[in-house]
């Protein structure tokens, strides 16, 4: 814009009367095929990417359901947590003994902290004018380094991970359970839902009660004398309550089935 | 520059600075202190819960003991259910274990896995613990169990925080 | 039409500068992968900003149904899923377009980084590229929190034991970023939703006007 004594003021305006610049693309033709103008020529071409791009993105999240597991139960003690799976090499990282226990800050503090940072002041570690990857090994040699760590903590991690069993921990419950019903309360008076989960659905190693197929005595008798991992005695209320949470669990079924 | 110190620009320069200064720190002082109100909200020391364990039915077998005490979350209360493992030591204090795992959180039981009698064992990844709650060498946990503070409450159980061993 | 409203408002605003700057800058060659093929590297960044506009709309449109509160977020989550039309589709565009986006912004760093072009004079940007990339990891961990199910809760709570090993401030930070010391609860999913929403989206926006502007005031870095 023109400096202040150049300045022709339009009414009360500040806006230059003349020399406006004129609404024309620039030239580029000196350079045929070669640069282009960003607008429109390569914005296009960038947008025919996003467009392909977009597709693809598309067909994941028509295909590819977003999980969700149930709702989030505090109590539930036998949940193996688990991070998205970019953070998944630090969680991993934290596993071996080097970098856990009473050597922890290595794990969380220094070890991502001088990764990070190293990431963070790049330009002026690696400060030589070279720019191609071979000709300076160093800054090549710690990203692959890095790149490689990242990657065998991420497969160590997701290969130690229970799927199965994450898949089955994380389910949402098919029944509603009336946690009003008498049978229900007997059931947390004993402690049965510490283990199977204040709705019954079970976690981990704790089978779910709905829909067990089991007929009201024999869940009783399980309530007594236990069954496989289940220890004997945990029932210790009356047989009167006993009948009435075995009815209970033996008519919850699952919904819609 | 001359001598006689501030310039027509530069004192208006300070005054800019001190005005903003004074406009952004009235404005995100309150907010600072809003955003900081739990790391500096006095937590009352948690109250004893006492439990429905009498004292003197304590013996030497650790048992399970449920109690059941309300959280207050903010604005939200809820009533939590928490256990603890209870027994007599060989001098005959009273030792309540937390039975979080100290490895990944999960529940340890005890003396329920026939193969390791008289341990604590966590199901989740065979971790181990003697009974007074030590951490055995080679599974995963990395140190013993956490200890309630305990005290006698007209001569039944009363539990209060959980606390980490000292160096065992 | 059109032409006689441009005018108008040229007139007045001189807009004609503004935007012919941007449209007739010039784009090299080598980062054009209609000459190049391999100059589809280029595009990672790219793509980046375009997932991140995707992101902030399907926010934006999931803050329609969702309630940041411990009793009813996992129920308006189910809700906007499985109950409204396209509820599905676009918290899988939220989701998946969270980890894209962090696989795109790698892939971009990678390029960059390998290329050399972070070196004089471009240091400043690599800088505010490290932090974007701070930032959206921050937005995928306190999004992972905000469904309120049994991974969100149990993740956070070990992330959180995490941060608390950090020597000497650990624990305050904790209470910090979770708002009570010991409970997982109510304060958190607030302060996780507040972070999430308002404060690291705004860190964001303001990071990548810095970036696109060094960008347009650098040029682009030459080819190997």
């Amino acid at each position: 814009m023109q400096k202040k004594k150049g300045m022709k003021y339009v009414g009360d305006s500040r806006i230059p009367a003349e020399n406006r610049k004129p609404n024309v693309p620039k030239d580029y033709t000196e350079y045929p095929g070669k640069t282009e103008p960003f607008w429109p020529n390569f914005l296009l071409k960038e947008w025919l990417v996003g467009a392909v791009f977009l597709i693809g993105f598309l067909i994941l999240t028509v295909s590819a359901e977003p999980p969700l597991e149930k709702m989030a139960d505090p109590t539930d003690s036998s949940y193996i947590p688990m991070p998205d799976w970019y953070f998944l090499f630090l969680y991993q990282l934290l596993k071996y003994s080097y970098a856990s226990n009473e050597f922890i800050i290595f794990g969380t503090v220094i070890i991502p902290g001088l990764a990070f940072g190293a990431l963070l002041l790049a330009p002026f570690l690696d400060r030589g004018p070279e720019r191609r990857p071979l000709k300076r090994p160093l800054a090549t040699g710690f990203m692959m380094l890095a790149i490689a760590s990242i990657t065998y903590l991420t497969w160590e991690a997701a290969a130690n991970h229970d799927w199965e069993k994450a898949k089955a921990q994380g389910q949402i419950p098919e029944a509603s359970i009336d946690t009003e019903d008498e049978g229900y309360k007997i059931a947390e008076a004993n402690g049965c839902i510490s283990c199977h989960g204040s709705d019954l659905a079970g976690n981990g190693s704790n089978p779910s009660l709905i829909g067990t197929g089991l007929t009201a005595e024999e869940i009783a008798d399980i309530a007594r004398n236990g069954n496989g991992n289940m220890p004997a005695g945990l029932f210790t209320g009356s047989e009167e309550e006993l009948k009435i949470m075995a009815e209970y669990l033996a008519n919850l079924k699952e919904e819609g089935k | 520059m001359s001598k006689k110190g501030v310039t027509r620009r530069q004192f208006l320069n300070y005054t800019l600075t001190g005005v903003g200064g004074f406009m952004a720190s009235a404005t995100l002082l309150p907010m600072l202190r809003f955003a900081a109100d739990p790391l500096l909200q006095t937590k009352q020391e948690s109250d004893f819960v006492v439990t429905d364990k009498k004292i003197s039915e304590i013996t030497s077998e650790p048992v399970r003991v449920d109690f059941a005490y309300e959280q207050t979350d903010g604005w939200y209360s809820s009533t939590v259910t928490n256990t603890a493992w209870v027994y007599k030591n060989e001098k005959g204090e009273i030792v309540a274990l937390s039975p979080v795992c100290t490895h990944l959180g999960c529940m340890v039981d005890w003396n329920t896995n026939e193969k390791y009698p008289n341990k604590f064992y966590c199901p989740c990844h065979d971790g181990l613990y003697t009974k007074d709650g030590k951490n055995v060498e080679g599974t995963p946990p990395t140190r013993p169990l956490d200890v309630y503070t305990h005290k006698e409450v007209d001569g039944y159980l009363a539990l209060g925080k959980v606390k980490p061993r000292e160096e065992a | 039409m059109l032409n006689r409203i441009y005018n108008w408002v040229d007139e007045r605003l001189d807009i004609t500068p503004l935007w012919r700057d941007i449209a007739d800058h010039e784009v090299p060659e080598h980062v054009n992968p209609a000459h190049h093929f391999s100059a589809f590297v280029y595009c990672f960044g790219g793509l980046t900003f375009f997932i991140v506009v995707i992101q902030i709309l399907s926010g934006m449109f999931l803050a329609m149904y969702y309630v940041p509160d411990i009793e009813n977020a996992w129920q308006s989550v189910y809700y906007l899923q499985y109950e409204v039309a396209y509820g599905k589709i676009i918290r899988s565009m939220h989701h998946w377009g969270a980890s894209l986006a962090i696989v795109m912004m790698f892939l971009h760093m990678l390029r960059v980084f390998f290329q050399g072009a972070y070196k004089k004079p471009r240091e400043l940007n690599w800088i505010v590229g490290v932090l974007i990339f701070f930032v959206m990891l921050g937005l995928g961990l306190t999004g992972y929190l905000l469904p309120w199910d049994m991974k969100a809760l149990f993740a956070t709570k070990v992330t959180l034991n995490i941060i608390e090993s950090v020597p000497f401030i650990g624990e305050h930070l904790k209470v910090f970023i979770a708002g009570d010391s010991e409970i997982v609860g109510a304060q958190t999913i607030t302060r996780f939703f507040a972070i999430h929403v308002f404060f690291l989206p705004a860190a964001l926006l303001g990071l990548i006007a810095l970036h696109f502007i060094m960008i347009r005031k650098q040029g682009i870095s030459g080819p190997l």
